[in-house]
C-alpha cells in the first residue's frame, strides 16, 4: 500500500431517528486526485460532505475519519474548525452576499484587522492574489450582484480555498451553470489539481466525471456500492450502480401524433422593461402542434429565459410580433394573463419561483387553481384536498399526507408539485423551463414519462432545457436560439449534439 | 375477559390519540396557557380581585380597539408588509366622528340621536378606508416600501388629528352613539347569543363531517371534534356567565366578535386569504401563479383601513372624546399582539385567533399591573420582559417540536 491516503473512511454510520443515511461507510481518497461522488438524491452524499464540514461533528456519529493521517475530530459547530484543517465545501447553493463585492465575499468572516479596523488593501490585494494562482478571472472590486453565475462560483472557490486549503469539496457545482461555464470549471480544477489540491466532486450530471475525476465513487442507500478508475466504467455502468437496476433507456419513448398547430410565435421582439433600448428578443419564431414536444435549446444568455418570462408576460416588454393560441392572437401582460388564455409554467428556479415553501403540498398545488372550488367565495377544501390527492396520486408525490409543508420534500418530489399545480390547470400549452434540474436518474426518469403522457393526451409541450441530450431524447423538433433569435426548427432525427451546438453558438447558420 | 379487553385497548388508544393531538397542537394551546398562568398570578396578587365579573368586563372591552387593528394587522404582516399609521388613522377618525358628533349633527339634525349615531359609524368607517386606499396605491401600484408610507401616514394622520381638534378634547358622549363602546348586552340576550353559538357550533361540526364523507374522506374521530368544540363552548360559557354578573357583553366585544370570525373565515376559506399567504410565503411564486400581487396588497390594506374606522369609532365611543392623544401607541400594541400571536413577521405565517390572544395577553398585563398599583415606568419594563420572553418561548417549541 505505497498509495498517499488523505481521506479515509472507516465504518462510517450515521443514523438519524428512523433513518440511517450513512450505513457502514469504507472508502478512501488518495492525495491529489479528482474524486468523483455519484448516487440517486437521498443516496448519502450530503450526509458524507456534512460530516467532513463539521455540521455534524465527531461524536455524532460512529466509525471514523482519518485525515491526513490523523482522526478527524471536529467540535460541535465547527465549520470554521473543518476550513482551519484545510477543509474547503463549495455548495451546491451559492452563499455570497450579493451586494458586496468580490473581495469583501472572499474574506467573510476572516478580514485580515488592525486595532479593530478592516485592512481592505490587504483584503484586496490577497484576493487578487488566490484569483490569480488558480487563474480565475474575475475582478476583486466587482459587485457579486453584475457577476454571472459561472463568475459567482469562481468566487465561492476562492472563498473556500484559504492559504493552507488541501481538499475542495464541490457540491453539485455545475447544476446552475451552461456548458461553456461548466468547461471552464473544468479548467480550473485542472489548476487546482496541479497545485495539489485534493477534490471531491459531487455532481448528478455523469458526463462530468468521465471529463473530469479520476476516480468515481457510486452510492446507493447510504451505502458505498463500488469505487472504481473512471476509464474503467461507462455511464451506462453508473446509472446501474446508482439506481440498482438495469437501465435500459434513460429517455422513455412516448407513441405520439402531433395533430394541428396550437401555439405560435411569429417574430417576437422584446425589450428590457428597464432599458426599453436593449433588446432581449431579436426576432423569434416557432410553433408547437397538439401532442407535441418542442425542444428548445440555447446556451445561457441566448434568449431562451426572457422567450419564457415575456410569453408569460412577466418580464420581456413585447415590441413587435405576434402570439396566438389556437389562432387567436393573445397579449400577456402578467402571469394571469397568460395563465387564463391556456398557458403554463413549469419555471426554471422551483424554489424561488415555482413553489410557497412554508406552505402544504396541497395548498401548493390548488394555488393557481381555487377558482375550481370556490362557491359563493367560498373555497370548497373537501373537492379542493380531493383534487390534490388525485394529482399526487398520479404523479407518485412520496410524502406522509398532503399537509406536510413543501420545503420538507426532496427536489425530486418538489418539482412534482410544481407539475400537479400546472397539471390540476389543464393547460392546453405547457411550458417547461429545465424541468429536470437537480433531481436525481430516477425521478427525471419519471418526469419524462409523465411528459409522454401529457402529449399523449393532446397537451403541447414546449422544453427548456441546457441538457443537449434531454432535449434530444424527448423532443419530436427542435428548436435552437442563439443571441436572442430562434435559428431554425429541426425535426428531432436531423437533431444531434454537433449541429445544435453549432447552431448555439453562431457557427451554423440554418 | 375476551369481552374487557378490546374494550380496554380502545379506551387506551383513544386516550393516547387524544394526547397525541394535544402534544400536536401544543403550539395553539401554549398562548392560552400562557393567558391563564397570568391571570392565575394577578389572581393571587390581588386577592382574587383581578377575576371579579366587572374587571374581566373591562379587560376584554378595553383590549378592544386595538383588536381590531391586530385583526388587519395580521393579515398586513402576512403579505410581508407593515403598517405604522394605524394608531393615529384610528386616532383621527375618533376624532373627526367626535368633531362630527359634536358640532355637525347636533346643528343638522337637532333632537335626534339614532341618525347621527349611524352617520358617524359611516363616516368613520369611510375615512379609514379612504385612507386604506390612498396608503394602498402608494405601496402595491407605486411601488413605495410600507414602512416608510405607513409612517408618513402615521405622521399625516397626527397632523390632520390636531387640525381637527385644534388642540382641544371634544366630547362624544351622545346618547346612542356612546352605546357602541359603552353599551351592554343585555344578559338575557347574551344568553341567547350563546345559545346560537353551541347550536351554530355542533351544527358545523356535523355538516363538515357530512361533507367530508361525501368527498371520500373518514373525518377524525367524533369525540375529537366534539372534544375541541366542547373546549370552546365551555370557555364562551364562562366568559358570558362572567360578565352577565356585572352588566352583560360589553357591546364592542360583541363587534369585535363578528369581526373577527368574518375575517377569520376570509383568511381561510377565501382565495383573497389565500392569496395573502401565498404572496408572504413567496411573493414571486405566487406571482408566476397567475396571482395579482398588486392588487391583493391593495385590498389587504383598504381592510386595514377600514378596520381603523371601526375602532376609531369605538375608540371614540368608548372614551366619550375626541383627544390630540388618541390612539397614540396604539400601533405598537396591535404589531406585539400580532407577533405575541405566533404571525411571522417575515411573513407567509399568522392567525387571526393568534393575535386576539395576543391581545389579550397585553390587554390582561395592563390591566393587572395597573390593579396593583405597579408605577407606569415598571409597568413598561415588565411588559418589556413578559414581551421578549414569551416569544421567546414560542420561537423556542417551533424550533424543538
Amino acid at each position: 500500500m505505497d498509495e498517499d491516503i488523505i481521506l479515509n473512511f472507516q465504518h462510517v454510520t450515521k443514523k438519524f431517528p428512523g433513518v440511517t443515511a450513512l450505513n457502514d461507510v469504507s472508502f478512501q481518497i488518495r492525495r491529489g486526485e479528482i474524486h468523483g461522488i455519484c448516487g440517486e438524491n437521498g443516496a448519502g452524499k450530503s450526509t458524507l460532505v456534512k460530516i467532513l464540514s463539521g455540521v455534524y461533528p465527531h461524536g455524532t456519529y460512529e466509525g471514523a475519519v482519518i485525515y491526513d493521517g490523523e482522526e478527524l475530530k471536529l467540535a460541535q459547530s465547527s465549520i470554521q474548525e473543518a476550513v482551519k484543517e484545510g477543509i474547503a465545501i463549495v455548495y451546491q447553493e451559492l452563499m455570497l452576499i450579493p451586494t458586496r463585492t468580490v473581495g469583501e465575499n472572499v474574506f467573510l468572516g476572516k478580514e485580515p484587522v488592525e486595532h479593530g479596523a478592516i485592512i481592505w488593501n490587504k483584503v484586496y490585494a490577497e484576493t487578487q492574489a488566490i484569483l490569480a494562482r488558480y487563474q480565475l478571472d474575475v475582478d476583486p472590486w466587482a459587485v457579486v450582484n453584475n457577476l454571472g453565475v459561472g463568475k459567482m462560483q469562481m468566487v465561492e472557490i476562492a472563498k473556500a480555498l484559504s492559504e493552507n486549503a488541501k481538499v475542495l469539496i464541490l457540491d453539485e457545482p455545475t447544476s446552475a451553470l451552461t456548458k461553456a461555464e461548466v468547461e471552464k470549471l473544468m479548467e480550473i480544477l485542472r489548476t487546482l489539481k496541479q497545485h495539489g489540491i485534493t477534490c471531491i466532486y459531487i455532481s448528478h450530471r455523469l458526463e462530468e466525471f468521465f471529463q473530469i475525476t479520476d476516480r468515481v465513487t457510486v452510492m446507493r442507500d447510504g451505502k458505498i456500492i463500488t469505487t472504481q478508475p473512471i476509464t474503467d466504467v461507462t455511464q451506462n455502468d453508473l446509472i446501474r450502480y446508482m439506481v440498482g437496476r438495469e437501465m435500459k433507456e434513460r429517455f422513455p419513448k412516448g407513441n405520439r401524433a402531433p395533430g394541428d398547430v396550437v401555439f405560435e410565435v411569429e417574430g417576437l421582439e422584446a425589450a428590457d422593461p428597464d432599458e426599453p433600448n436593449r433588446k432581449v428578443l431579436k426576432g423569434v419564431s416557432f410553433n408547437v402542434r397538439k401532442g407535441e414536444i418542442l425542444g428548445i435549446a440555447g446556451l445561457m444568455g441566448s434568449g431562451r429565459t426572457e422567450l419564457v418570462t415575456t410569453l408569460f408576460g412577466e418580464y420581456g416588454m413585447a415590441t413587435k410580433g405576434k402570439i396566438r393560441i389556437n389562432g387567436q392572437e393573445i397579449k400577456p401582460r402578467s402571469a394571469h394573463d397568460a395563465i387564463s388564455s391556456g398557458l403554463s409554467l413549469v419555471p426554471e428556479d422551483r424554489k424561488k419561483t415555482g413553489l410557497v415553501l412554508i406552505l402544504s403540498i396541497s395548498r401548493n398545488i390548488s394555488l393557481p387553481n381555487l377558482d375550481q372550488f370556490v362557491k359563493f367565495f367560498s373555497i370548497n377544501a373537501n373537492a379542493e384536498m380531493l383534487a390534490s390527492m388525485q394529482q399526487a396520486k398520479s404523479l407518485t408525490i412520496k410524502a406522509p399526507s398532503l399537509d406536510v409543508l413543501v420545503e420538507t420534500l426532496s427536489g425530486g418530489n418538489q418539482q412534482k408539485v410544481v407539475i400537479s399545480k400546472w397539471l390540476l390547470s389543464k393547460p392546453e400549452v405547457l411550458i417547461m423551463d429545465d424541468p429536470t434540474r437537480g433531481i436525481d436518474v430516477g425521478a427525471k426518469y419519471e418526469i419524462y414519462k409523465l411528459m409522454n403522457d401529457l402529449a399523449e393526451k393532446g397537451v403541447a409541450i414546449i422544453m427548456i432545457s441546457s441538457e443537449l441530450e434531454e432535449v434530444i431524447g424527448m423532443s419530436d423538433r427542435v428548436m435552437v436560439m442563439c443571441q436572442g433569435h430562434s435559428t431554425t426548427t429541426l425535426p428531432v432525427d436531423e437533431a444531434d449534439k454537433e449541429r445544435i451546438m453549432a447552431l448555439a453558438t453562431g457557427v451554423a447558420v440554418a | 375477559m375476551k369481552i374487557s379487553t378490546p374494550a380496554n385497548i380502545q379506551t387506551e388508544s383513544i386516550w393516547s390519540k387524544f394526547l397525541q393531538s394535544v402534544r400536536h397542537n401544543i403550539q395553539s394551546y401554549i398562548l392560552l396557557v400562557a393567558v391563564a398562568v397570568i391571570w392565575g398570578i394577578f389572581f393571587f396578587l390581588t386577592n382574587g380581585r383581578y377575576l371579579d365579573p366587572q374587571n374581566i368586563s373591562n379587560l376584554f372591552r378595553q383590549m378592544s380597539v386595538t383588536s381590531f387593528m391586530s385583526i388587519g394587522m395580521v393579515l398586513v404582516i402576512v403579505t410581508g408588509g407593515i403598517d405604522l399609521s394605524v394608531g393615529k388613522l384610528a386616532g383621527f377618525v375618533s376624532v373627526v366622528v367626535a368633531y362630527l358628533q359634536f358640532y355637525v349633527w347636533f346643528d343638522l339634525f337637532p333632537g335626534q340621536v339614532v341618525l347621527p349615531a349611524i352617520l358617524s359609524v359611516i363616516c368613520g368607517l369611510l375615512v379609514g378606508l379612504l385612507a386604506g386606499v390612498v396608503q394602498g396605491y402608494i405601496i402595491a401600484y407605486l411601488g413605495l416600501p410600507a414602512f416608510i408610507v405607513t409612517l408618513g401616514g402615521m405622521w399625516l394622520f397626527n397632523g390632520l388629528l390636531l387640525l381637527v381638534t385644534q388642540g382641544k378634547t371634544i366630547a362624544a358622549n351622545q346618547p346612542v352613539f356612546s352605546d357602541i363602546g359603552q353599551g351592554y348586552v343585555p344578559p338575557i340576550w347574551g344568553w341567547v347569543i350563546f345559545g346560537l353559538i353551541v347550536v351554530a357550533l355542533i351544527w358545523n361540526v356535523f355538516n363538515s363531517r357530512r361533507n367530508k364523507v361525501k368527498y371520500g374522506f373518514t373525518p377524525r374521530p367524533l369525540y375529537l371534534d366534539l372534544t375541541s368544540v366542547g373546549a370552546i363552548l365551555v370557555l364562551i360559557f364562562a366568559y358570558v356567565l362572567s360578565v352577565n354578573n356585572y352588566k352583560g357583553i360589553p357591546v364592542p366585544v360583541m363587534l369585535l366578535a363578528i369581526v373577527a370570525v368574518v375575517i377569520a373565515y376570509a383568511a381561510n376559506n377565501t382565495r383573497f386569504g389565500r392569496y395573502a399567504y401565498a404572496i408572504g410565503g413567496n411573493r414571486e411564486a405566487a406571482r408566476f401563479s397567475g396571482i395579482s400581487v398588486s392588487s391583493l396588497v391593495f385590498r389587504v390594506f383598504i381592510l386595514m383601513g377600514g378596520l381603523c374606522g371601526v375602532a376609531g369609532v369605538v375608540l371614540a365611543s368608548y372614551v366619550g372624546y375626541g383627544t390630540i392623544a388618541a390612539g397614540t401607541g396604539y400601533e405598537l400594541d396591535a404589531i406585539a399582539a400580532c407577533i405575541l400571536g405566533g404571525t411571522s413577521p417575515l411573513g407567509g405565517v399568522g392567525t387571526i385567533p393568534g393575535a386576539l390572544i395576543g391581545a389579550l395577553i397585553i390587554a390582561s398585563l395592563t390591566t393587572g399591573l395597573q390593579m396593583l398599583n405597579v408605577q407606569p415606568a415598571w409597568q413598561y419594563v415588565v411588559k418589556a420582559i413578559i414581551l421578549v420572553t414569551a416569544v421567546y418561548i414560542d420561537v423556542y417549541f417551533k424550533k424543538h417540536r
